[in-house]
């Protein structure tokens, strides 16, 4: 059922010629690539727009508006892929570069080891994520307003706020997608992003806090009442974070909150899933698929057909149409992520995780929008069974290994756990573990429940995530510490 | 000296100029990648990429306005000058911006930046270069079970610039750099390690190196273990050091950073922030340095700047903004990820001054504590603690290695660590972020379980 605003949009899709256009640029660059011997080709022609106003102090630091626009050619032949991009959208550019693709491909064959096909399901689509008010029916005025807006709520909010930092971001994009095997999809994004990192001082103690909003949809995501009070969200918890001491590193239960839950989950385990690491050998769960991974009462999913998320698609850059992906269900690894290149070499069909950050790069097996289900246990609970642990909140970064299977990710902050109860606030706590050793230690899953937007990075491609799931409690893990 | 980027360049600055812009500045790359890449000790892929684009820097008054394009057709030109002014004209004015940089003194051009070999290499021995790394990788791996991920990455550039106070640059640049990541899987162990190399010059790389050290050092790291935690020395390897200073610290100095209040050290110039024995300079003329360029992303000339001499902290570095804001010499360090970006601050060639001994010499004096071989962290850049994973490292007690490490983080304070720095050693190397040789701090936390 479409809403008016949605049935006009995509009803105006289909007057521009330059479309049409996209199609045909499209079609000549598959049409050259197979009458040059490769025998799969596909397109990927994206236009987009995108703005970022920053804010610190008071003082614009950085306008910046952005057209990216071009084309990514793949050439495929007996196991060996090619790939080149080219922004010239005309009917010769396009060729000229399937030309020099499938050209590469065919060098590259014989020094292959082994030989696939490529084949995978066709889809014919059109999906333009509805919005209300569209970025570019807004002045830049009206946008640096708010910027300011934030970046003076958090500036006014305490003396100790020594300096800000407001961003706002968005990007809309559209994307045409085809393939060899008949596949023609076309799609439109549109996602806004608002930060607010300020920086406190009380003595010779400095910290910073980060906070941000990110979801689908157009300006109206700004107007929500969390995005326009974020400036003071974020120098409340700036203002926390100057009581708070370093960590003393050790061996502790923790408790991880929803946020550094999905963080976990996206470090330890979801990357370790991506499918192109079975062919590479590179992950250390290569001999896990169907086996024990974690307690039966262990759930993982990753989904990018939720309504509204950051991580969230209707199709994928290979133009698969985007499916729900249960990794690990009830503890057993039971699904992986897939491109058309991995589900073929594998034997099974693309459930629609090849993402690229752009045109210039080619589409590689990514997350959406990862986390782990909620169990029975109140998050309350969870805290007052705890001796002595620590509270894990929020985070910084994380990274991991696959193919050794490490992996680490830092806390924003902490709160100490003594006899129960939340006490001290701790700043800049690390866990470091064993991917398949941590799951083992999940002993208990709240059942609360919260996503968080993120960007995650692999093969240089950064790509928009969401990650998350309820508090959940680990046994006897490294902490580390000053 | 004409040049057709130059030209263009020229040509946007004048239109934004009659547009309304009271100075403009136009940063045009255009730049070829060809890559190839190994899986599962196989070629597998090979990619080309040609990006060519204008970024538009426009000032009206004191308010500052940006816009780029992936392209450089006139009629896109024309749209980001025109964008760049109308988000010049909605920003809030900068009080503390005061101009664009201008040619001051003579620009040194260091030699070796261009390499003619890299430039026109065939995909024929670009694909040679991979099969010999993986060769070499093989014949070391032996018997064990392994899988190998291998890479070749070739790229040639061009940067013009071009503003309204009579910067006119354009330099040519090439480099290469080459990997080799073996996997090895025996019984119910499997580990992982790499090896890279990464040069301006074609003759530099010696793939038979890379891959042959790449498997010694993932045989190494069979068998790791957890330890007993606690306080203990740490011996970074030039890769650990290169992570934790190149990142660490040359963040801490970037004048924007610090002006903002967002870094760990401040109001810390002339002062001895560090050990006596750490010498740090950033040399944006190095001969054939990965980060070495005649001008910087302004345009501006590039320099040599001690940065630590004994440990007292002799300069920040600077692009134009954070130099008139301070009233210092600009010291060459803008930087930009190419036609896409404002300039913002970072290091040219961040050298860590090497003195006497290498990682085994360090080893074998040790008598009970870790080496850091590698790690991908780096510090809150406003607090300083660091809390690091040991990616890669080993356990060591009376002079020797006993076993590699897992799942062990050091933790320290960077103020801390720079001072507790005990040794600096000769055995220096390149890695994409800076230049260092293996270093020795004398005591942090090591937890591990």
């Amino acid at each position: 059922m479409y809403k008016p605003y949605e049935l006009k949009q995509l009803s105006m899709l289909r007057i521009p010629a330059k479309e049409i256009l996209m199609e045909d640029l499209a079609q000549i660059a598959i049409d050259t690539a197979l009458k040059n011997g490769a025998s799969f080709a596909d397109v990927r022609i994206e236009n987009a727009r995108s703005t970022i106003l920053e804010i610190n102090d008071g003082v614009t630091k950085a306008a910046v508006s952005s057209k990216l626009k071009g084309a990514g050619i793949r050439a495929f032949k007996d196991g060996a892929w090619a790939f080149a991009q080219t922004t010239d959208l005309t009917p010769t550019g396009m060729r000229s570069t399937a030309e020099s693709t499938a050209k590469m491909a065919l060098a590259t064959k014989d020094k292959v080891a082994e030989r696939f096909e490529i084949d995978g399901p066709v889809a014919h689509g059109r999906y333009a994520y509805s919005v209300n008010k569209k970025f570019s029916s807004i002045s830049i005025d009206e946008k640096m307003a708010l910027v300011r807006q934030i970046d003076d709520q958090a500036r006014n909010f305490d003396p100790r706020i020594v300096t800000t930092r407001s961003v706002y971001a968005e990007t809309w994009t559209e994307l045409y997608v085809a393939n060899s095997l008949g596949t023609s999809v076309y799609t439109e994004n549109s996602i806004p992003r608002i930060i607010s990192a300020p920086t406190a001082k009380d003595g010779t103690n400095r910290q910073q806090s980060f906070k941000s909003i990110s979801v689908r949809g157009g300006y109206e995501v700004m107007e929500r009442e969390d995005s326009q009070n974020l400036g003071t969200s974020a120098a409340e918890l700036v203002i926390e974070l100057l009581s708070s001491v370093p960590a003393k590193g050790g061996i502790y239960d923790v408790v991880l909150d929803p946020i550094l839950n999905g963080v976990m989950i996206h470090e330890a385990f979801g990357h370790a899933t991506e499918a192109d690491n079975w062919p590479a050998h590179s992950t250390i769960l290569e001999d896990k698929v169907g086996e024990k991974v974690g307690p039966e009462y262990l759930s993982i999913v990753d989904d990018p057909t939720l309504v509204g998320k950051r991580g969230s698609y209707e199709y994928d850059w290979e133009g698969t149409r985007a499916k729900k992906r249960h990794l690990v269900k009830d503890g057993v690894l039971t699904d992986l992520l897939h491109s058309l290149e991995t589900a073929s070499r594998l034997g099974m069909e693309s459930n629609g995780a090849a993402r690229s950050e752009s045109f210039m790069d080619e589409p590689i097996p990514r997350m959406s929008n990862t986390f782990m289900k909620p169990g029975d246990y109140d998050a309350d609970e969870l805290i007052h069974s705890i001796k002595s642990g620590i509270l894990l909140c929020s985070f910084t970064y994380g990274y991991t290994q696959a193919a050794k299977g490490q992996f680490m990710f830092q806390a924003n902050h902490g709160y100490a756990i003594e006899n129960g109860e939340k006490t001290q606030m701790v700043r800049d706590v690390s866990l470091a573990g064993n991917i398949l050793e941590i799951l083992s230690k999940v002993d208990a899953i709240g059942n609360d429940f919260e996503l968080e937007a993120g960007s995650c990075g692999k093969s240089g491609q950064m790509v928009p995530t969401m990650s998350g799931g309820p508090h959940a409690r680990i046994r006897q893990v490294p902490v580390g510490g000053m | 000296m004409t040049d057709a980027l130059l030209d263009i360049g020229a040509h946007a600055v004048k239109l934004a100029e009659k547009m309304g812009a009271d100075q403009a500045e136009a940063y045009i790359g255009h730049g070829r990648l060809f890559e190839i890449e190994a899986e599962n000790s196989s070629i597998k892929s090979a990619s080309e990429r040609h990006d060519t684009g204008i970024g538009i820097r426009t000032i009206v008054g004191k308010k500052i306005g940006f816009a780029y394009v992936t392209t450089v057709d006139p009629s896109d030109i024309e749209t980001v000058v025109s964008d760049s002014l109308a988000l010049a004209r909605s920003s809030i004015e900068d009080p503390d911006f005061v101009t664009l940089p201008s040619i001051e003194g003579s620009y040194q051009h260091p030699p070796d930046l261009f390499d003619s070999r890299i430039n026109k290499i065939s995909s024929e021995d670009t694909a040679d270069l991979i099969i010999r790394t993986i060769e070499a990788t093989k014949e070391k791996l032996g018997k064990h079970k392994y899988a190998i991920d291998a890479g070749v990455s070739i790229a040639s550039s061009k940067v013009a610039i071009v503003n309204s106070l009579g910067i006119s640059e354009v330099e040519s640049r090439t480099s290469i750099s080459i990997y080799s990541y073996p996997i090895i899987k025996d019984n119910d162990d499997q580990t992982a390690s790499h090896e890279y190399q990464i040069s301006r010059s074609l003759s530099d790389i010696d793939p038979e190196y890379v891959g042959s050290h790449a498997a010694e050092l993932t045989i190494g790291f069979l068998g790791s273990k957890i330890i007993e935690g606690g306080e203990m020395p740490v011996i970074f390897a030039p890769l650990g050091a290169s992570s934790i200073i190149g990142r660490g610290f040359s963040g801490a100095v970037d004048a924007d950073e610090v002006q903002m209040g967002r870094s760990y050290i401040s109001d810390a110039l002339g002062r001895q922030i560090a050990s006596e024995t750490l010498d740090i300079i950033d040399d944006g003329l190095l001969p054939g340095g990965i980060g070495s360029r005649s001008f910087d992303a302004e345009g501006y000339k590039s320099q040599r700047t001690p940065v630590l001499e004994s440990g007292i902290l002799k300069s920040l570095l600077h692009n134009s903004y954070t130099a008139n804001k301070d009233e210092v010499p600009n010291t060459g360090n803008a930087s930009r990820p190419s036609y896409s970006g404002l300039p913002s601050i970072s290091t040219t060639n961040f050298m860590v001054i090497p003195d006497k001994g290498t990682l085994e010499d360090f080893i074998s004096e040790m008598e009970h504590g870790v080496v850091c071989r590698n790690t991908g962290d780096q510090p809150n850049m406003t607090t300083g603690d660091l809390s690091a994973m040991i990616m890669e490292g080993y356990y060591v007690k009376h002079g020797e290695i006993q076993h590699p490490l897992k799942n062990t983080l050091i933790g320290i304070n960077m103020l801390d660590l720079l001072k507790r720095v005990t040794q600096v050693g000769s055995d220096s190397r390149r890695t994409f972020t800076m230049i260092t040789p293996s270093i020795v701090i004398d005591h942090a936390t090591v937890t591990s379980g």
